[in-house]
């Protein structure tokens, strides 16, 4: 009688289990994170950078679990690369299956299938408060007597390169030299090696809130037509998933919807500086 | 005592007053427009047709013209627009830091100038040269557009200023290029610039109060793009001929010419490109941008609007004049025609009481984008020249420039024909694609123009409208970046970005009198009458987008990608100037 009893509940807890469980297995999706290692700001191991914070509040948003798989965007000092950087990185994570979002990508890059922007920023020049230089764009004729310190292909290298700016100026290559702290820029400008910088600004907001860089000033580079060509300095920025995942894209785009002015405040934490006050995404 | 020396003050002043040379205190521009001895509107007339009945200077005589007397203008930079002439005084804006000068014609003293105090971010933003296209005059007031966006309405007498208004904001990227119309009472004033956020608009202010009236967007809904019931077209394109809200990141700005028909009481303009370089950031046809509108003045309410290139990849803006010409297409059926030559390359001509399409042909040999206009209006684009990311299209025809830019054309009612300053350059174009290196974006884009076939680089072209066709072309070194005058002595009339300020049998093309001028020209001949005699004018100054090189004082020659090649000789003919030049026989 009572051996019944017990298989009935057994049974009865068996089909409550299993009817329960696919709710179950919801509830423990996962967000899987593809990010770099070791490039602060933007995000390292121990989760301390900027695209680690918004992940976290996305998983939040969305009611997941976080998890991450972990390679390096640049490439190793000195060793001989082909595709490397961005591109091996998209290829070993994204890609091949092993994790489905990258935070911070350029809106409508067409490597991955990005989602709305959350946040626009702009290149900028970075230079001593005091030395006052009458710098605005880099058709200011104050650049032309400078030591320019610039990140090696960006925008502002062309735009150098357009404008006969050539002589002097140091090239810095953070975004394909894994170990190298954006912040070089800013001890090169400390130590007079250079006089300007231009750079993007996230890669040192964070840097900048330190009281060692307290002197400098910021201007961001206006977009151009001056030369005839378009130069673009200032750039929407978006979350990536994989070309052909609007499944996620979607739920990414709602999140943005509802949660960006959170968003940017993780963002402006790290010193990220928005510089297009009207921008006014979906 | 004092009281009765006041009086005596008084009237002595009010006699005065009765006695000063008559500013022809009208409102009434459209007949005012129409006194040959005068030239009070930018274009000439409302019709833009930029035609004189003056004909003391014709073909027989043209070759004894000489300089009369020149002026500076204090200031270096492109020198687009023209001045204008009411009464006795010659008025005119310069290049930034827009000077505006009233001249005595009598003895060419200044009898006032002012310099408007402006936020000095504009330079900075401003996209294509720190150019201005002339002032406005209605009713003794001349108004100016400042490149900082403030209107500034000045006694044409004295040069008080009455009001201000501003309708640009530097920070965003926007400038103010245009030169105002003044239509009713009412001052329309368009908007350049500015990429992400930016919609470009046309604003009317009161002409009294400097209050704004209305402002029409390029995109948007319905209720922005100021468009009623009444639009013969569709509803709320300007929003979901877009992808989600991208219609917000702007464009269609309005820096071009304005004209208007008083019969039909409708104000003609173009928008120009959408606002972001990257076409994969906007599928869709992009309405408002590449626009030819027709509004009421007084409401800005949207009649009709023919957009030319949808989804545009090739930054052909639309800003170009519209000519109002009435055009006998086939025999007995004259038409209220407007008549427009695009960046595009194809001279559009359109019953201007409706928007349909008359004639629609390419009015440069080289045109290779698209192989025609089809019936439905729209572009047939040949695939080869589509704008790709990732590749680099080559020979594009014509460049980003266009067959032609804001260089405005003239209608010789005389002959029938429109003689139409041209750009003869092709390019090699990588569309806009973002790309990202670790922590870096950045774009690969392409832009490189060069002269098209035949190695030259612009031509001055005499157009038949009826036929579609080209009738003579006198083929310049480099883009022909100014205005074109025609006479009714059968003189026309242009100048060069060499230097040389030309006038040319209308008929023929043939070329009967030249004179070097300090500083090339990008700036619209314009003539008047004074004392008995027929001047023709000009504003020398080389610059603008055609001459950014040397305008930005590029030493050393460009290299690397992006670069635009196509005018880097030009500092071996000319050099920075800013000179106002006046002809007379």
């Amino acid at each position: 009688m009572i051996r019944r009893f017990v298989a009935l509940i057994f049974f009865a807890a068996l089909a409550v289990a299993s009817f329960c469980s696919p709710l179950a297995a919801r509830a423990q999706e996962t967000l899987r994170v593809c990010a770099d290692p070791d490039y602060m700001p933007y995000s390292d191991r121990a989760r301390e950078g900027f695209e680690n914070k918004v992940a976290q509040a996305v998983a939040g948003y969305l009611g997941e679990k976080l998890s991450y798989t972990w390679f390096s965007m640049r490439n190793t000092p000195g060793g001989f690369h082909t595709s490397g950087g961005f591109d091996e990185f998209i290829h070993e994570t994204l890609r091949s299956g092993k994790c489905d979002l990258v935070v911070d990508v350029p809106y409508s890059n067409q490597d991955l299938l990005t989602t709305q922007p959350y946040y626009v920023s702009s290149y900028v020049f970075v230079f001593d408060k005091a030395k006052g230089y009458d710098i605005e764009s880099l058709d200011s004729p104050a650049l032309r007597d400078l030591k320019i310190g610039f990140e090696t292909e960006t925008p502002p290298e062309e735009g150098l390169i357009m404008r006969g700016i050539r002589v002097g100026n140091v090239p810095f290559d953070v975004g394909g030299t894994q170990g190298q702290s954006p912040a070089v820029m800013l001890d090169a400008l400390r130590n007079g090696r250079i006089q300007v910088a231009i750079t993007w600004e996230p890669a040192v907001g964070y840097f900048l809130r330190n009281s060692t860089y307290s002197r400098l000033a910021i201007v961001p580079l206006p977009n151009s037509r001056q030369r005839g060509a378009p130069e673009q300095y200032i750039f929407p920025m978006s979350m990536g998933v994989r070309p052909g995942d609007t499944a996620l894209q979607k739920r990414l785009n709602a999140v943005i919807t509802t949660h960006q002015a959170q968003l940017v405040s993780i963002l402006n934490g790290f010193g990220v500086k928005l510089y297009q006050p009207n921008f006014n995404p979906y | 005592m004092k009281v009765k020396r006041l009086w005596l003050w008084a009237v002595a002043i009010c006699g005065c007053a009765f006695v000063l040379p008559s500013f022809a205190r009208t409102d009434d521009l459209s007949s005012l427009s129409q006194d040959s001895n005068q030239w009070v509107l930018p274009s000439l007339n409302y019709a833009n047709t930029r035609y004189s009945k003056l004909d003391q200077i014709n073909t027989d005589n043209a070759k004894d013209l000489k300089v009369a007397w020149t002026m500076s203008t204090g200031a270096l930079r492109g020198h687009e627009g023209q001045p204008l002439v009411v009464g006795d005084t010659l008025y005119f804006q310069s290049a930034y830091p827009n000077h505006v000068f009233a001249v005595d014609l009598d003895d060419y003293h200044t009898k006032w100038q002012y310099t408007p105090r402006q936020d000095e971010f504009a330079v900075a933003v401003a996209c294509c040269d720190l150019v201005n296209r002339g002032v406005g005059y209605a009713s003794g007031k001349i108004i100016e557009d400042a490149l900082d966006g403030t209107i500034i309405a000045l006694d044409a007498a004295t040069g008080r200023v009455l009001w201000k208004a501003k309708n640009a904001d530097p920070k965003l990227g926007q400038t103010v290029t245009s030169a105002p119309l003044i239509v009713h009472n009412k001052v329309i004033v368009g908007i350049s610039g500015g990429e992400f956020g930016v919609r470009g608009s046309l604003t009317a202010y009161d002409l009294n109060t400097g209050k704004r009236v209305w402002r029409a967007y390029s995109m948007g809904p319905d209720s922005d793009v100021l468009i009623g019931p009444n639009f013969k077209g569709p509803r709320n394109a300007g929003i979901n001929t877009w992808q989600g809200d991208e219609w917000k990141l702007g464009g269609g700005t309005t820096w071009g010419w304005y004209s208007y028909d008083p019969n039909l009481n409708l104000l003609y303009y173009g928008t120009g490109n959408p606002g972001t370089w990257n076409p994969s950031q906007r599928p869709g046809d992009n309405k408002w941008s590449m626009t030819i509108f027709a509004r009421n003045p007084d409401t800005g309410q949207a009649v009709w609007g023919y957009q030319m290139t949808p989804h545009d990849a090739w930054d052909y803006d639309g800003v170009n004049e519209m000519i109002l010409a009435n055009l006998t297409m086939s025999p007995g059926d004259p038409t209220p025609a407007l008549v427009h030559f695009d960046r595009n390359g194809f001279a559009y001509e359109l019953d201007r009481r409706t928007g349909k399409l008359l004639l629609a042909k390419p009015y440069d040999p080289s045109v290779n984008w698209a192989t025609g206009i089809g019936s439905d209006g729209r572009p047939v684009v040949n695939p080869k020249y589509m704008t790709k990311a990732g590749v680099n299209v080559k020979n594009i025809c014509p460049a980003a420039m266009g067959n032609k830019d804001e260089q405005p054309a003239s209608y010789d009612e005389q002959t029938g024909m429109f003689i139409v300053p041209t750009n003869h350059n092709c390019m090699d174009y990588q569309a806009f694609t973002v790309k990202y290196k670790a922590g870096f974006p950045y774009v690969g884009a392409t832009l490189l123009m060069y002269a098209g076939p035949g190695g030259y680089r612009g031509a001055v072209i005499a157009w038949d409208p009826i036929k579609g066709q080209i009738v003579w072309s006198d083929h310049e070194r480099f883009p022909a970046w100014s205005g074109v005058l025609s006479t009714a002595g059968g003189v026309a009339f242009y100048g060069t970005m060499d230097g040389w300020f030309k006038a040319v049998d209308a008929k023929t093309g043939a070329l009967l009198y030249k004179f070097h001028v300090p500083s090339g020209v990008i700036g619209n001949p314009m003539t008047f009458m004074h004392g008995g005699k027929q001047y023709v004018a000009v504003l020398t100054g080389v610059g603008g987008w055609a001459a950014i090189g040397l305008a930005a004082g590029l030493n050393e020659p460009t290299a690397g990608l992006g670069a635009v090649n196509a005018a880097q000789d030009l500092k071996n003919y000319t050099n920075l100037g800013g000179t106002l030049m006046v002809f007379s026989l």
